[in-house]
């Protein structure tokens, strides 16, 4: 029993990494109604970077680094839009060259090798439970960046634009507000957050470059969990992947709990919550 | 001349192959390369059908291919059978697969299909790479049975041949009642519905015949490579072909395999095969920027086809 209130624990502090990648991907899917596939990529950039400066100077050039990266994204989302392409579909599929380019330089430059570093020794027990202060730190990390969110969407007049162009993306344009600077100020902060998440990665499990693809996958997966709706469904959603995640990576094989995130992706998607109602929408 | 008008996509692709085929085989690097891009391009036609004609862009060709290439690796190595013999297997196992995922979220939006392709595949991987006892694991299997003596000229006209057959299926299909209500699906869903054409069972038709095309694929690499790891096909390949779809073009039937044959010429330029990803997604980013049709998209604006 205290095997699993541990695997538990574990998995919610594993869990707020999910949460801090599902929060952008939350807010591309309401605001831009697209994907961006490259977040991942961002993260694992983040922690190639972080690791071969180390220190305070590798957390800001690996931030630094995947905010570019989310810059380039932003870049070809306002690229394709000027050129007339706006269907989701597109951008998705821009971002997931995005994503293989990001994957290919970080293994031309650093090669093959395992992105992790240590920062704190020695574990707290608490109540029987091995709690390591990294992971504090990640779930720490996690909570203040899902109320920042939070308090900029429902406290603030950029938030209040940021959910009329999510709402209703013509009718904000006619109001004077500047949806698309709006949808691509949204690609930026996804390279922020990934950036943040990727590092947080870096100093716990760690991680290598092939990583970029599965974690948009959880993440992706995170935030549509509880219903593409709002930061802490987003938030919640990657706290319960962590928590199924750590539960079968410990009572099962490995492959077994590699699939896990997947199986619930599938199904979350085949029950049809997601884009499910813009099935009749295909009409302009 | 009247063959020329109904299925000029088949001799197109014919009379190139035969050309490309008298050039290639001066020299035995260049077949092998020549061999590479048909088996690509077969995947890369795949990919078109699903994407440019039923709409679903599919992340999970590669990993078709990939259950083709083991059925027939493992039905040849481990019980013995023909390749001919394994061959309608290879075919049929990714096809149920892609049918019964397409039937699962084909009712959904565009996007949410995308990401059941993804997960799809990564599934696969993970399945591959893990059941060690039959897929041998990240080993992988070698000694795969060659088909006519494993000749590189005869091997090139066998995938040209399957290939031929492909682009044929495709052609037939959309000149069919069913290619046109695919054309009406991907014009307007709504429409299609109310014309009581079955939106669902008709996209799981399309995918599965790609996923079809893929498994063919995938039973050519195995039998002229001879060997298969986790790393021969799956999501690299899936990437791949993506891209090559997209620079030659989606909605042209031959655009993909266009897109194929340019890329696989361009990759040999390439100075390490590390660099391949950021030229492959660089070049995919460019095409969607510049021409978003792909390139047959340019020379033919009027779509004749």
């Amino acid at each position: 029993m205290a095997y699993i209130a541990e695997l538990i624990v574990r998995g919610v502090f594993l869990g707020a990494v999910y949460g801090l990648l599902a929060l952008p991907m939350s807010l591309t899917f309401v605001t831009v109604g697209s994907i961006d596939f490259a977040l991942g990529s961002y993260a694992v950039l983040a922690a190639a970077v972080g690791s071969t400066f180390g220190g305070i100077v590798g957390i800001g050039a690996g931030l630094g680094a995947a905010l570019a990266a989310a810059a380039a994204m932003a870049a070809i989302f306002a690229g394709l839009k000027r050129v007339g392409v706006d269907e989701p579909i597109t951008i998705s599929l821009a971002s997931f060259g995005l994503a293989v380019a990001i994957g290919s330089l970080i293994l031309w430059v650093w090669g093959t090798r395992a992105f992790v570093l240590h920062s704190y020794e020695g574990v707290w027990v608490m109540l029987g439970i091995r709690i390591g202060p990294q992971s504090v730190i990640n779930l720490a990390i996690g909570l203040l960046l899902l109320a920042l969110v939070f308090f900029l969407l429902y406290r603030t007049g950029l938030g209040r634009m940021m959910r009329a162009a999510a709402i209703n993306p013509l009718g904000a344009e006619l109001s004077g507000i500047p949806v698309t600077a709006l949808q691509t100020g949204t690609f930026v902060s996804g390279g922020l957050l990934g950036g943040v998440a990727g590092l947080l990665i870096l100093f716990s499990a760690g991680l290598d470059f092939t990583a970029g693809l599965s974690l948009t996958l959880s993440g992706f997966g995170a935030a549509i969990l509880f219903g593409a709706h709002g930061p802490i469904r987003a938030f919640c959603g990657g706290i319960l992947m962590g928590v199924v995640e750590a539960l079968s990576a410990g009572l099962a094989s490995g492959a077994v709990s590699a699939m896990v995130p997947l199986v619930v992706v599938m199904i979350v998607l085949a029950l049809g919550t997601v884009g499910g109602a813009r099935f009749s929408g295909d009409r302009p | 001349m009247s063959l020329w008008r109904a299925r000029p996509n088949t001799l197109v692709l014919v009379g190139c192959a035969i050309l490309a085929g008298a050039v290639a085989a001066r020299d035995p690097a260049w077949l092998d390369i020549a061999i590479a891009i048909v088996i690509n391009a077969l995947v890369a036609l795949s990919v078109g059908l699903t994407f440019g004609q039923a709409g679903i862009l599919s992340a999970a060709q590669g990993s078709f291919a990939a259950i083709g290439a083991y059925t027939t690796a493992i039905l040849t190595l481990k019980l013995g059978w023909s390749p001919w013999l394994a061959l309608p297997f290879a075919i049929a196992l990714p096809a149920g697969l892609g049918y019964g995922l397409a039937r699962l979220v084909a009712r959904l939006a565009p996007l949410a299909v995308a990401l059941a392709t993804l997960t799809m595949s990564a599934m696969i991987e993970i399945v591959l790479r893990s059941w060690d006892d039959l897929t041998g694991g990240y080993v992988g299997l070698a000694g795969i049975p060659t088909v006519w003596s494993g000749q590189p000229i005869a091997f090139y006209a066998l995938a040209v041949v399957v290939l031929a057959m492909a682009v044929l299926a495709y052609e037939n299909l959309m000149l069919s009642r069913f290619g046109r209500g695919l054309t009406t699906i991907r014009a307007d869903r709504a429409r299609a519905m109310a014309d009581g054409i079955p939106v669902p069972g008709l996209l799981s038709a399309a995918f599965a015949l790609a996923a079809a095309m893929a498994g063919a694929g995938g039973w050519l690499y195995a039998h002229y490579f001879s060997y298969l790891g986790p790393g021969s096909l799956g999501t690299e390949l899936s990437i791949s072909v993506l891209l090559m779809m997209v620079v030659g073009g989606a909605r042209n039937i031959l655009g993909p395999v266009a897109g194929a044959v340019i890329l696989g010429v361009l990759a040999q330029l390439l100075p390490a095969q590390e660099v391949q990803g950021l030229f492959y997604g660089g070049a995919l980013i460019v095409i969607l920027l510049v021409a978003r049709n792909g390139l047959l998209g340019l020379v033919r604006r009027e779509g004749a086809l």
